[in-house]
C-alpha cells in the first residue's frame, strides 16, 4: 500500500470517527447524569440531517438550516425528557430505556411520515475541489465534519469542567441524591443533557449529511455505532467518547483495507467485545466500581 | 406510586398507539376498489413491496404503478365483471418480513397471485410460503438466480443479471476498457450480479483487477475505493440498486478518479443522480427503455404501450415513471392478463398454469412469453446503454 492510499483510509477512518464521537458525546451525557442508555440518539442524527434536507428543500439558506436543525433536535431531546421520560423516572432504569427505545420507532415513523422514504442530498457547507494533501484528498465537508466535532467536543468540555453548569452535569454523574441535596435541581440537569445529546446528533447529523446524503431510516445504524463507540472509550466518560468514536472509525477503515469491506461492521465489533472483555470499562474509562 | 405507575402506563400505550398508527398506514392504504363493481367478488393479488429500508425507493414507485394500473382495471369494468382488490405489504427490505408478509397474504387475505418482492433476497424468501401453497409469484426482482433456479410458482419481470452483465460488460469491452474494478453490495441482487460478472468477464475480454464490497445501508464507500483507485483499473462496474450508488459515484470524484463508471438498471434512479451531484454526469448504465421511450421505436406496440402508461402516472404522479414502476406495471399486467383467460371461477392453480402460458404479452420491460422452462422470457434485446449527461439520462449511442 502507497502512502497516500495509506492517508486516505486514515483520512476517511478520522471523518467516520468525528461522526461516531459526537454520537457517542450524546450517548455519555445521558448516561451520566441518568444512569440509562438513550436508544433514541440514532433518531436524534437522522433529524438533523432530515431537517436540513427539508430546509434547504423549502429555500432556507444552508447556514439557517444547520443551526436551525440543530436548535429544534435539542427541543426534541428535551421533549423526549419532559414528556416521555420524566412521568416515569420512578419506573426503574430498564422502563426507561424501553421509553428511549418507543421514543426512537415514533420519531422514525413520524420522519418517514412527514419526508417521505426516498433518500435526500444535502449541498456541501463549502463548494470547491478536494484538497490534496501529500498525495490524498480530502474532500472539503470532511473538514467540516471533523473540525464541528472537535469544535463541539472542545466546548462541551469547557462547560463541563469551569461552569457551573457543567459543575452540577458532574455532581449528578457522580451521585444524583446527594446533588439534590446540595441544591442542585437534578430534573433540569437530565433535561440539559438530553437537550445537549439532541444537539450533537443532530449535528452531527447535518455535517456528514452532505457527504452520505440522508434518509428517514439511518439513525438505527448510527445509534448502534455510536453506542459501540461510547463503550469502546468507555460510557459515562467525554474524553473515552472521542477517543472511542475516533477508534472505532480507523478501525473499520483498516477492516475495508485489509479484510474486506463486507465484514467491516463484524471486524469492529469483535475489536470491541475484546476490548470489552479485556478492559470492561472502555479504553479511558474509569472502573465503573470507583463510581458507585 | 400507583399514580406514577398509571401514568407510565399510559405514557406507554399512547408512544404504542401512535407508533402503531404511524407505521402501520402506509400498509393499509390501497386496499380499495375505487370504480370497481359492487355485483361481483373482486379478484383478491397480492403485493409485497419494500416501502422503506434500502429499496424503499424502488418500492414506492412499484407500488404507485400497481394503484394506477389496478383503478384503471376497475374503470373499464374490471376483470370479467370482478374488480380488483389488490392488498399491500412493506417487507422493509427484510427477507424475514418479506416471508411473513406472503403468509399473511395466502393464509389471511386468500390472495390469487402475489406480486413481489421488490428485492432479489427477499423474493428468494417468500419462495417456501409459495410452495407450499401453490401461490404464483410475479418477482419485480432482478436476481438471476429467482428463474435460474426454475420453481412452478415463481415468475420474474425485469432483466435477470444472466441477459444484464453479458450487455454490460460488451459495452465496456466495446469502448476498449479491458481492466476493470468491481463493486458490489453483498445483499441479494449484489451478490447474484457479483458472480455472474466474475463468470462472464472472461469471455468478455475483461480482467476483473479489484473487487470490493460493502453493506446495504454502508454510508461510506472512501475506503474500498481507494483500494479501487490503487489497482489502477480502466473502468469500475458497480453492481447494487440501492441508495449506495449515490456515495460511490460521488466517493469516485473525491478521490480524484476519472475512470469511466458503469452500473446496472438498478441505478436508473433520479434520487441516485441528485445525490451524486457531479459525480453522476457520465455514468452509463444498462436498463429497458422506459427511461427515453424513443428507443423502442415510435412506431411499435411497446412504445404505444410505455407512453399510455407514461403519461397516466405522469398525469397522476407529477413525475415520470422509473424503471421498477415499469416492473411492477409488467406484473400486474402479467397476472391481470392471466386472470382474463382462466376459464371458470379463478383458482391459484389455475392461475399458475396461465400466467405460465402467457405468449406475446407487450408490456414496458420487453414482450413477455413464458414457457415451462422459462420464468422470464426475455432477451437482451429489452436493454439499451443510458449516459447521464447534464443530470439526465441520455441514450448513449456507442
Amino acid at each position: 500500500m502507497s502512502g497516500a492510499d495509506a492517508l486516505q483510509f486514515v483520512a476517511s477512518g478520522l471523518q467516520n470517527g468525528a461522526i461516531y464521537a459526537l454520537m457517542a458525546l450524546g450517548f455519555t451525557l445521558v448516561f451520566a447524569s441518568t444512569g440509562i442508555i438513550n436508544f433514541a440518539q440514532g433518531e436524534f442524527f437522522m433529524l438533523g440531517g432530515m431537517l436540513v434536507a427539508a430546509g434547504v428543500a423549502a429555500g432556507v439558506p444552508l447556514g439557517a438550516c444547520v443551526i436551525g436543525a440543530v436548535a429544534m433536535t435539542a427541543a426534541i431531546g428535551c421533549l423526549v425528557e419532559r414528556l416521555a421520560l420524566r412521568p416515569a423516572r420512578s419506573a426503574g432504569g430498564l422502563a426507561l430505556v424501553i421509553i428511549t427505545i418507543g421514543c426512537s420507532m415514533l420519531i422514525k415513523s413520524g420522519a418517514r411520515h412527514l419526508f417521505g422514504p426516498d433518500e435526500r442530498a444535502v449541498p456541501p457547507f463549502t463548494a470547491g475541489q478536494p484538497l490534496r494533501v501529500a498525495g490524498a484528498l480530502i474532500d472539503p465537508q470532511a473538514l467540516w465534519v471533523i473540525g464541528l466535532a472537535v469544535a463541539a467536543a472542545a466546548a462541551l468540555t469547557a462547560v463541563y469542567r469551569f461552569t457551573k453548569v457543567g459543575l452540577a452535569m458532574r455532581a449528578c454523574s457522580i451521585s444524583h441524591d446527594a446533588a439534590r441535596i446540595v441544591g442542585i435541581d437534578t430534573a433540569r440537569v437530565v433535561m440539559l443533557a438530553f437537550g445537549l445529546a439532541g444537539a450533537l446528533g443532530a449535528l452531527a447529523g447535518a455535517a456528514v449529511a452532505p457527504v452520505t446524503q440522508t434518509a428517514y431510516d439511518v439513525g438505527a445504524r448510527m445509534g448502534l455505532k455510536g453506542f459501540a463507540a461510547a463503550l469502546l472509550g468507555g460510557l459515562g466518560d467525554p474524553v473515552g467518547a472521542i477517543v472511542g468514536g475516533f477508534a472505532l472509525g480507523l478501525l473499520e477503515s483498516g477492516a475495508v483495507a485489509f479484510v474486506s469491506g463486507t465484514y467491516k461492521d463484524a471486524v469492529a465489533l469483535v475489536v470491541l467485545l475484546a476490548v470489552l472483555v479485556l478492559r470492561p470499562q472502555g479504553i479511558v474509562g474509569r472502573h465503573l466500581g470507583e463510581k458507585l | 406510586m400507583s399514580r406514577v405507575r398509571a401514568r407510565f402506563g399510559a405514557a406507554l400505550v399512547v408512544a404504542a398507539v401512535l407508533a402503531g398508527a404511524l407505521g402501520g398506514c402506509g400498509a393499509k392504504q390501497g386496499g380499495g376498489t375505487e370504480g370497481g363493481q359492487a355485483d361481483k367478488e373482486p379478484y383478491r393479488i397480492g403485493a409485497v413491496v419494500s416501502l422503506t429500508g434500502t429499496y424503499a425507493g424502488l418500492g414506492v414507485p412499484e407500488k404507485k404503478a400497481i394503484e394506477l394500473q389496478r383503478d384503471a382495471v376497475n374503470a373499464s369494468g374490471g376483470i370479467n365483471g370482478h374488480p380488483v382488490e389488490v392488498i399491500f405489504e412493506d417487507d422493509a427490505t427484510d427477507p424475514a418480513k418479506a416471508a411473513a408478509a406472503a403468509t399473511k397474504l395466502i393464509d389471511q387475505d386468500g390472495v390469487l397471485a402475489i406480486i413481489g418482492a421488490t428485492g432479489t433476497a427477499q423474493t428468494m424468501a417468500m419462495r417456501s410460503e409459495v410452495q407450499r401453497a401453490g401461490v404464483p409469484q410475479v418477482s419485480m426482482a432482478g436476481g438471476s438466480v429467482i428463474t435460474d433456479q426454475l420453481d412452478p410458482m415463481v415468475f420474474q419481470t425485469p432483466w435477470p443479471n444472466r441477459i444484464v452483465v453479458p450487455f454490460v460488460l460488451k459495452a465496456i469491452a466495446g469502448k476498449g476498457l479491458a481492466k476493470v474494478a468491481l463493486i458490489s453490495d453483498s445483499g441479494g441482487y449484489g451478490k447474484d450480479g457479483h458472480a455472474i460478472i466474475a463468470k462472464e468477464a472472461p469471455a468478455a475480454g475483461i480482467t476483473i483487477v479489484a473487487d470490493e464490497t460493502f453493506n446495504p445501508g454502508d454510508t461510506d464507500m472512501s475506503s474500498q475505493l481507494t483500494k479501487i483507485r490503487a489497482a489502477k483499473p480502466d473502468a469500475v462496474l458497480m453492481w447494487n440498486a440501492g441508495k449506495e450508488a449515490a456515495l460511490i459515484a460521488k466517493g469516485m470524484k473525491q478521490l480524484g478518479m476519472t475512470q469511466p463508471l458503469f452500473g446496472g438498471p438498478g441505478n436508473g434512479r433520479k434520487e441516485f443522480i441528485q445525490g451524486a451531484g457531479d459525480g453522476a454526469e457520465g455514468f452509463r448504465f444498462a436498463a429497458g427503455k422506459i427511461l427515453v421511450p424513443s428507443a423502442y421505436g415510435t412506431d411499435t406496440e411497446a412504445y404505444r404501450v410505455a407512453t399510455e402508461f407514461i403519461d397516466s402516472y405522469t398525469q397522476k404522479y407529477g413525475e415520470p415513471p422509473d424503471i421498477f414502476a415499469g416492473h411492477a406495471y409488467d406484473a400486474f399486467l402479467i397476472v391481470v392478463d392471466a386472470l382474463k383467460r382462466v376459464e371458470g371461477e379463478p383458482t391459484p392453480a389455475k392461475l399458475r398454469d396461465a400466467i405460465e402460458q402467457t405468449k406475446g404479452l407487450v408490456g414496458v420491460g420487453g414482450t413477455f412469453s413464458y414457457s415451462p422452462t422459462d420464468h422470464n422470457g426475455l432477451t437482451e434485446s429489452e436493454l439499451v446503454l443510458y449516459r447521464v449527461e447534464n443530470g439526465a439520462w441520455v441514450l448513449d449511442t456507442q
